[in-house]
C-alpha cells in the first residue's frame, strides 16, 4: 500500500471482532513506531499494556469506577455504566500511554509531541496489519482516581489509551478541509 | 514499501541541499497529512510557510533551512480539548514527515523559545486564539548527508497492567 493511501484510508476503529491480538506483534509495531519517530535524547514515556482477560477486567473496572461513585449515576445510569464496562471489556488489547512532564515548556511539548507522533506511527503500522485502533482521552477517565489506578507517578501525565483489535468493518472517513484554505505564505516587505 | 520494513535514515537529516522547496509539493503532502485522526474532526491546524529568502525581518529565525513550515493550532479553554488538539497536530506533523521523506524532503520538528513569545507570534500573523505547535524546517537532502541511525531495536519502557 502506498503511504498516502495508508494515511488517507486509516480509520479510528471502535468495534472489534474476536480475533486475539498478539502482544509480541504489538511490541514489534511499537518498536518500529519509535524508530520512525526519531526523537532527540532518551524516551521520556512509558506504556502499560492490557491484554490478558484479568487485566482487561481491571481496566474496565477502573474506567467506570468514578462514574459509579456518583449516587445518582449509580441509580439512574447503571445500565449505561454496565454497557460501558462491557464495551471496554470487549476491547482485545489496550495500551495506556504515559509521558513525563517538565517545567521547561520546550521539553514538555517536545516530549508530548514525540509520544503523539509515535502513536500516529503505531496506528498506521497497525492498519497495515489490519489491526484497528482508536486513541481515547474521554473526560470520564481523566481523574485522579483513575490515574492512581494505572500507576501514574508524580511528574507524569496521562497521554491516552490506544484501544486495538482486528475488525470486520471500517467506518467511512469524514472529509478534510483542503490545506490551501489553511495556508498563508509569509512574505517580508521591506518598508 | 511497507512502513514496517522502512528504515528512518532520511528522517534525521541535518544537512540541506539549499534548493527551494516547491510550495505545490508541500501543499500536496499536507493534503494527505490532514487525514490525521483528530477529535470530532475539529481540524485544529493552520500553516504558515516562510521560505528562506523571506526571513529578512524576522531576526529570531536563523535562516539555515530552505523553508520553515510553522504549524499553529486553535487554543481551547478546556485543558482536555487543548491536549486533544495538540495530539492531532502532532499526528499531522508525523504524517507530513513520513510523506516528505519519500520525496527525499527532510522535515525536522523544531521547538524554539520564540514560539512562546506573543510578539513574535504577532509578527508572523499568529492570532490571539492560536499558538505555534512546532516549526518544521524543510529542505531536500543530499543522499550523502542523510544520517543513518546507530540505535538498533528500541528498548521499550513497557509493563503489563
Amino acid at each position: 500500500m502506498q503511504l498516502e493511501q495508508l494515511i488517507r484510508e486509516r480509520r479510528s476503529i471502535r468495534k472489534y471482532n474476536n480475533l486475539p491480538v498478539s502482544q509480541d506483534l504489538i511490541i514489534k509495531l511499537l518498536q518500529q513506531a519509535e524508530r520512525l519517530c526519531s526523537y532527540d535524547g532518551e524516551a521520556r514515556w512509558r506504556y502499560v499494556y492490557v491484554g490478558t482477560p484479568e487485566a482487561r477486567e481491571r481496566l474496565a473496572d477502573y474506567m467506570v469506577e468514578k462514574l459509579q461513585d456518583n449516587k445518582i449515576v449509580k441509580l439512574v445510569l447503571s445500565k449505561v455504566t454496565d454497557a460501558l464496562h462491557k464495551r471496554v471489556l470487549e476491547v482485545p488489547a489496550s495500551l495506556i500511554v504515559i509521558a513525563k512532564t517538565d517545567s521547561n515548556p520546550i521539553i514538555h511539548d517536545q516530549t508530548y509531541g514525540a509520544v503523539c507522533r509515535i502513536m500516529q506511527n503505531l496506528q498506521l503500522l497497525g492498519w497495515e496489519e489490519r489491526i484497528g485502533m482508536v486513541w481515547i482521552t474521554d473526560p470520564m477517565i481523566q481523574n485522579e482516581r483513575f490515574y492512581k489506578r494505572i500507576g501514574l507517578q508524580e511528574g507524569e501525565r496521562f497521554v491516552g489509551i490506544v484501544q486495538m483489535g482486528y475488525f470486520d468493518k471500517a467506518p467511512k472517513g469524514r472529509s478534510r478541509t483542503p490545506a490551501e484554505r489553511n495556508w498563508t505564505e509569509f512574505v517580508w516587505n521591506e518598508r | 514499501m511497507k512502513l514496517m520494513v522502512r528504515s528512518n535514515e532520511w528522517i534525521s537529516n541535518r544537512q540541506w541541499d539549499m534548493s527551494p522547496v516547491p510550495q505545490a509539493l508541500i501543499l500536496e503532502l499536507l493534503n494527505h497529512a490532514v487525514w490525521a485522526p483528530n477529535h470530532r474532526n475539529r481540524e485544529p491546524w493552520r500553516f504558515i510557510y516562510i521560505s528562506r529568502n523571506n526571513t529578512g525581518g524576522l531576526d529570531f529565525i536563523q535562516a539555515q533551512a530552505p523553508g520553515y513550515l510553522i504549524i499553529t493550532m486553535n487554543n481551547e479553554n478546556d485543558a482536555n480539548k487543548q491536549n486533544e488538539n495538540l495530539a492531532a497536530v502532532f499526528c499531522l506533523i508525523q504524517n507530513f514527515r513520513l510523506l516528505a521523506w519519500e520525496q527525499k524532503l527532510g522535515a525536522n520538528v523544531c521547538f524554539y523559545e520564540w514560539m512562546y513569545d506573543r510578539r513574535n507570534c504577532q509578527q508572523l500573523g499568529v492570532m490571539d486564539k492560536e499558538r505555534i505547535v512546532a516549526v518544521l524546517e524543510v529542505g531536500f537532502c543530499n543522499e550523502s548527508s542523510a544520517v543513518v541511525p546507530t540505535s538498533s531495536a528500541a528498548v521499550l519502557n513497557w509493563r503489563s497492567l
